[in-house]
């Protein structure tokens, strides 16, 4: 392979790898908008809390693996806890969107100085663990082994939640509880319940993003705002609720923003927000949405 | 109807020594708060009587603030107030021109339309340096003095003056804004919140009606960013841009009382004295606006306007249940 | 009214000048300041910037500007643990004399949340309220000019010790209240320029923020080579978002363009994202700039990743005994969050910080007074032996610091970190070669 075909392959693979790390970040907050309608300003700080605990646990047993387990985990169970103690109430508050987006709002803020008294205000490292640090040779071109294993991991989880969601008596459920809770709960389903149910597996899904996003990125207390705005730029121009749509939108911004640094650098960050307001523009919901 | 206008002289009053009996420490938070208020308002008109989430009003702020930075910069001998309403007209004109896309959409699609108009924009003047100055900005424009020939002419960089031009453009432009909620095309925008469709079918022009108020909460958006450059002598993609200064004003319009016209003041008002009071402890500034967010959220949804209205409700129970118990003893 | 100002503070100026040439000060009578020891310090075992107290009774004020709360609390962290270091210090030695009384130091804290209209309202209650006689601050080149016109309103003196901006003591930006303590961006493009004329690589690729800051570094950079470096060769230049997430894409143009040198100016994090992802990408080019000394990043790429990287800095302390020693010592009991690597020894950032409030008061001693006009008289022209032994001259005319600047290469093993390379032996850029000239429009300067 050519030198000059390999790099534009390196950036295929980049695009690809990022991509996939956005997608992971996103679906979670595209599940929780399509499933229950609520809009998770503070998706991206689960995201941070669970690379905070990912240093953690790393420091106290040294297993990557132990943390890719324990850190989304416990995430997760924050976020069942915020949904059953306050979005409940912010939904019953009778203000919609706005109260949701201020609760939220209220919670990342909370969360981030939580997390500057808890870990320092220090940017923390994290390193891939040995078993997949170093690179690999895929046709000449030296790569990461990490980035590949990123890909690998985003494809599991959309693989098992598309299991979940579509293929499980348990996903019916969701399903229908989502289309119509009423009918759901008359047939003896405790829909509130499954409400909680998504909603911490939404957290979770941030929370196994934050664990594959720390051996790349600096943990700092700024991670969130960092990340959150390209998650929710996924979702919205995948169109929100559809998990399909964030994977599309995901994998095309990641080669966007790949391939726009390689051919047109000056321009690279304003493509994201051109080609947002472009599908916006054209289509209000989204690529693939169909909720307004 | 005298009592209320008994309650107005006596405010305007207080506004009018206000700046005589503090010094300009508090002098100068009162304009941060007009600015912020007339924000919050022009805002407001969008969230509580349209029914639509902005997550770009930051947008018009920005254009108001750039507009008469660089008005200023360049065009030397220009009117102060002139200035200011050109770039309110700026803001509108943004309004205009986005109109034809925003008119279409309700609910979610429309904030994310906004967000993405608004981050656009953030993103296209930091990249554009050589007329924005990017993150720097552009600074250290010679602002004229408010004159009328031959009346006056004041220095509007001194607090006094600065007080009364931001005051007084402020408290103009929200009356404005109260006097168009009670015209008929006021009542048609409130409909179009109840009920979009009804309104349709009636036969009121809602794309026009929408088309409007965008023009009329960008101007009011865009004259708070002028005033908000006049007073920092400064403009930044950060300062008048960043998402966060969209979000600024939906807090205050949350805090202060959604649904209502007068709470976003009150909310601005509440969370400049929040700011000012963690001060001191700048650690927990953001901890402690976290937890009030929150708790207005699940306790005080209707606002701190509406704490007032609660807690005499509270206590008019209180009493009815006293003179129950009273009765059945 | 502005006419009359500046009579009064020419009127000044001649009366301490006759005043000094009576011999009033012998210190300035002298000629050249005594300069302060390091080896001074006092004890200061037991300072604790988590418990650091204000004396009471009468202080002479320091209006602390930095972002407290926020993404960049980090910053206004280490504005803390320094100006308290040297607070605590000068306490310690009974304070400085001035005004005709010997006065402790007091620190105020102003939080700039990074934003512009809070930042301007925090010097306002810190001039006006808190009546501070200094302001000293702060990170971002559009809050410091805020700051620096707001002190110049107030008639307060304005250390400039964080922000690099070139344009800052220039033009109508230019006050006589303000001192910018530390090197312009153009003295840093230079010094590293100079460095490599000295050394083989010649072919550079500039990776930097994609902001003012970035490219005016990168300009400043790419015009000393062409002065000092004639043979150098750009082999790319690529301008990044602040906060950028994947510098992939950017490293494997780098790879491919064969730079033997990344040159940059970035800033935590992405300085320790950039540093981080080339390592893990196998791309081992060594990075030069001038935010490079994130310990946790250094740590994590381990002395492998880290050796050969090239730093540059104004003031970088290369001894370990006296003040060194003495910082060194009181950390080891440090609470968190001050009890991490970061602050295990006086950095370029935090020795940076300290020394510019140590000639402050240093200067204001030898003015034996506080008010401005007196301390802005004894600063102009002053010449001062910093925390290294080196001197710093004030340029009376723009208040920019003449001085030599250093650049060193990370090695491994070093005396001061185990598990990362480290700051080595320092080459000393003469002032000559990085001194940013005049402004050429300015009335005081010709």
């Amino acid at each position: 392979m050519s030198p000059e075909l390999q790099m534009y392959l390196a950036q295929g693979i980049h695009g690809l790898a990022y991509g996939m790390l956005l997608f992971l970040v996103a679906s979670g907050l595209t599940l929780i908008f399509g499933m229950m309608g609520i809009l998770n300003i503070a998706h991206a700080s689960f995201f941070m809390l669970s690379a905070y605990l990912c240093v953690t646990v790393l420091n106290a047993t040294g297993s990557y693996w132990l943390s890719l387990f324990l850190a989304p985990l416990g995430v997760a169970l924050l976020g069942v806890l915020v949904e059953r103690f306050m979005l409940r109430r912010a939904q019953a508050s009778g203000l919609g969107h706005i109260a949701e987006l201020l609760l939220t709002l209220g919670i990342a803020l909370v969360m981030a100085e939580a997390i500057k008294l808890t870990w320092g205000t220090e940017g923390l490292q994290v390193m891939a663990p040995r078993s997949l640090a170093g690179l690999v040779n895929i046709g000449g071109l030296e790569y990461p082994i990490y980035r590949l294993f990123i890909i690998g991991l985003s494809l599991v989880v959309l693989a098992v939640l598309s299991l979940v969601l579509y293929r499980t008596r348990l996903g019916t459920i969701v399903r229908a509880a989502v289309s119509d809770p009423d009918m759901v709960s008359v047939l003896g389903v405790n829909t509130r319940r499954v409400f909680m149910l998504v909603f911490g597996l939404g957290t979770w899904m941030a929370g196994v993003a934050g664990v594959a996003a720390a051996p790349i990125l600096t943990v700092f207390p700024g991670l969130a705002d960092q990340m959150g705005m390209d998650a929710f730029v996924v979702v919205v121009v995948g169109g929100f609720g559809s998990l399909f749509g964030a994977l599309v939108a995901a994998l095309f911004l990641g080669e966007l923003n790949a391939y726009g640094i390689q051919f047109i650098p000056k321009l690279s960050p304003v493509l994201m927000f051109a080609f947002m307001a472009l599908v916006l523009a054209f289509k209000p919901t989204g690529l693939f949405g169909d909720r307004e | 109807m005298k009592r209320h206008l008994l309650w107005l002289m006596a405010a305007l009053a207080v506004l009018i020594v206000f700046p005589f009996i503090f010094g300009p420490l508090q002098t100068n938070l009162m304009v941060r708060f007009a600015i912020e208020a007339l924000f919050a308002v022009s805002l407001n008109l969008l969230l509580s009587f349209t029914g639509l989430l902005s997550f770009g009003h930051a947008l018009y702020f920005g254009v108001g603030a750039y507009g008469a930075a660089l008005i200023l910069t360049h065009l030397e001998g220009i009117p102060l107030v002139l200035a200011v309403l050109l770039s309110g007209l700026a803001a509108a004109l943004v309004g205009l021109l986005l109109s034809p896309l925003l008119v279409r959409v309700r609910a979610t699609a429309f904030t994310m339309l906004t967000l993405a108009f608004g981050q656009l924009l953030y993103v296209l003047c930091s990249k554009f340096r050589e007329v924005t100055g990017g993150e720097d900005g552009i600074m250290g424009w010679t602002t004229p003095p408010l004159r009328l020939p031959g009346v006056f002419s004041l220095d509007v960089t001194q607090p006094l003056y600065i007080y009364f031009f931001a005051l007084g453009l402020s408290g103009l432009g929200i009356l404005a804004m109260w006097y168009f909620t009670k015209t008929p095309m006021g009542s048609v925008m409130i409909s179009i919140r109840d009920n979009q469709k009804r309104v349709d079918y009636l036969g009121y022009q809602v794309v026009l009606t929408k088309a409007v108020i965008f023009c009329l909460s960008g101007f009011f958006a865009g004259l708070a960013g002028a005033i908000y450059a006049v007073f920092n002598n400064l403009v930044s993609v950060g300062g008048v841009l960043h998402i966060m200064v969209s979000f600024q004003p939906l807090m205050a319009i949350l805090v202060g009382g959604i649904g209502t016209f007068f709470g976003p003041i009150l909310g601005s008002g509440l969370l400049l004295m929040l700011e000012e009071a963690t001060q001191a402890y700048p650690e927990l500034a953001q901890m402690i606006s976290g937890l009030i967010f929150i708790a207005v959220v699940l306790f005080l949804p209707g606002g701190a306007i509406s704490f007032g209205a609660r807690l005499r409700g509270w206590w008019q129970k209180r009493a009815y249940l006293r003179k129950a118990r009273e009765i059945a003893a | 009214m502005k006419i009359s100002k500046r009579l009064l503070l020419l009127g000044l100026i001649a009366a301490a000048l006759v005043m000094a040439s009576l011999g009033a000060h012998p210190a300035l009578a002298a000629g050249a300041a005594a300069g302060f020891d390091p080896k001074a310090v006092s004890d200061m075992t037991g300072f604790d910037p988590t418990k650091y107290e204000n004396p009471s009774g009468e202080v002479v004020k320091i209006g602390v500007l930095a972002p407290f709360s926020g993404d960049a609390a980090s910053v206004g962290q280490l504005y803390w643990a320094t100006s308290a270091w040297v607070a605590a210090d000068i306490n310690k030695r009974g304070g400085i004399m001035v005004d005709g009384k010997k006065k402790k130091i007091a620190l105020i804290k102003g939080d700039t949340m990074g934003k512009p209209a809070t930042t301007k309202q925090a010097v306002e209650k810190l001039c006006l309220q808190d009546k501070v006689d200094v302001l000293w601050g702060t990170s971002g080149s559009h809050l410091t000019a805020i700051i620096q016109a707001e002190a110049a309103k107030y008639n307060k003196l304005h250390l400039n010790s964080h922000s690099l901006s070139d344009n800052l003591m220039e033009g109508k930006s230019f006050t006589p209240y303000t001192f910018q303590y530390i090197w312009p961006t153009y003295s840093v493009g230079n010094t590293l320029a100079k460095y490599y004329a000295s050394r083989k690589e010649r072919k550079f690729y500039i990776l930097d923020q994609d902001y003012v800051f970035g490219h005016e570094l990168a300009e400043s950079f790419k015009a000393g080579l062409k002065q000092y470096v004639p043979d150098a060769q750009i082999v790319g230049e690529d301008y990044h978002p602040l906060f950028n997430k994947d510098f992939a894409p950017y490293l494997t143009k780098v790879k491919a363009s064969g730079a033997e040198v990344i040159f940059t100016g970035d800033w935590m994090p992405d300085s320790s994202n950039l540093i981080k992802q080339s390592r893990q990408m196998g791309i081992n080019t060594p990075i030069a700039g001038i935010f490079l000394d994130d310990i946790n990043a250094l740590i994590a790429v381990g002395p492998e990743g880290s050796k050969g990287m090239v730093f540059a800095s104004q003031m970088l302390i290369n001894y370990q005994d006296g003040i060194q020693a003495k910082w060194h010592e009181a950390w080891k009991t440090w609470p968190a969050p001050y009890n991490t690597a970061l602050y295990e020894w006086l950095g370029s950032t935090t020795g940076s910080y300290v020394e510019s409030l140590y000639w402050l008061l240093d200067v204001m001693q030898r003015a034996g007074a506080t008010a401005p006009d007196k301390v802005i008289k004894a600063w102009e022209g002053d010449e001062w032996l910093g925390l290294i032994g080196e001197k710093l001259t004030m340029r009376a005319c723009d208040h920019r610091v003449v001085r030599d600047t250093y650049v060193t290469e990370f090695v491994s093993p070093n005396k001061w970190y185990q598990d990362c390379a480290y700051l080595d032996q320092l080459v000393t850029i003469p002032a000559e070669f990085v001194t940013l000239a005049p402004p050429k429009d300015s009335e005081r300067c010709k």
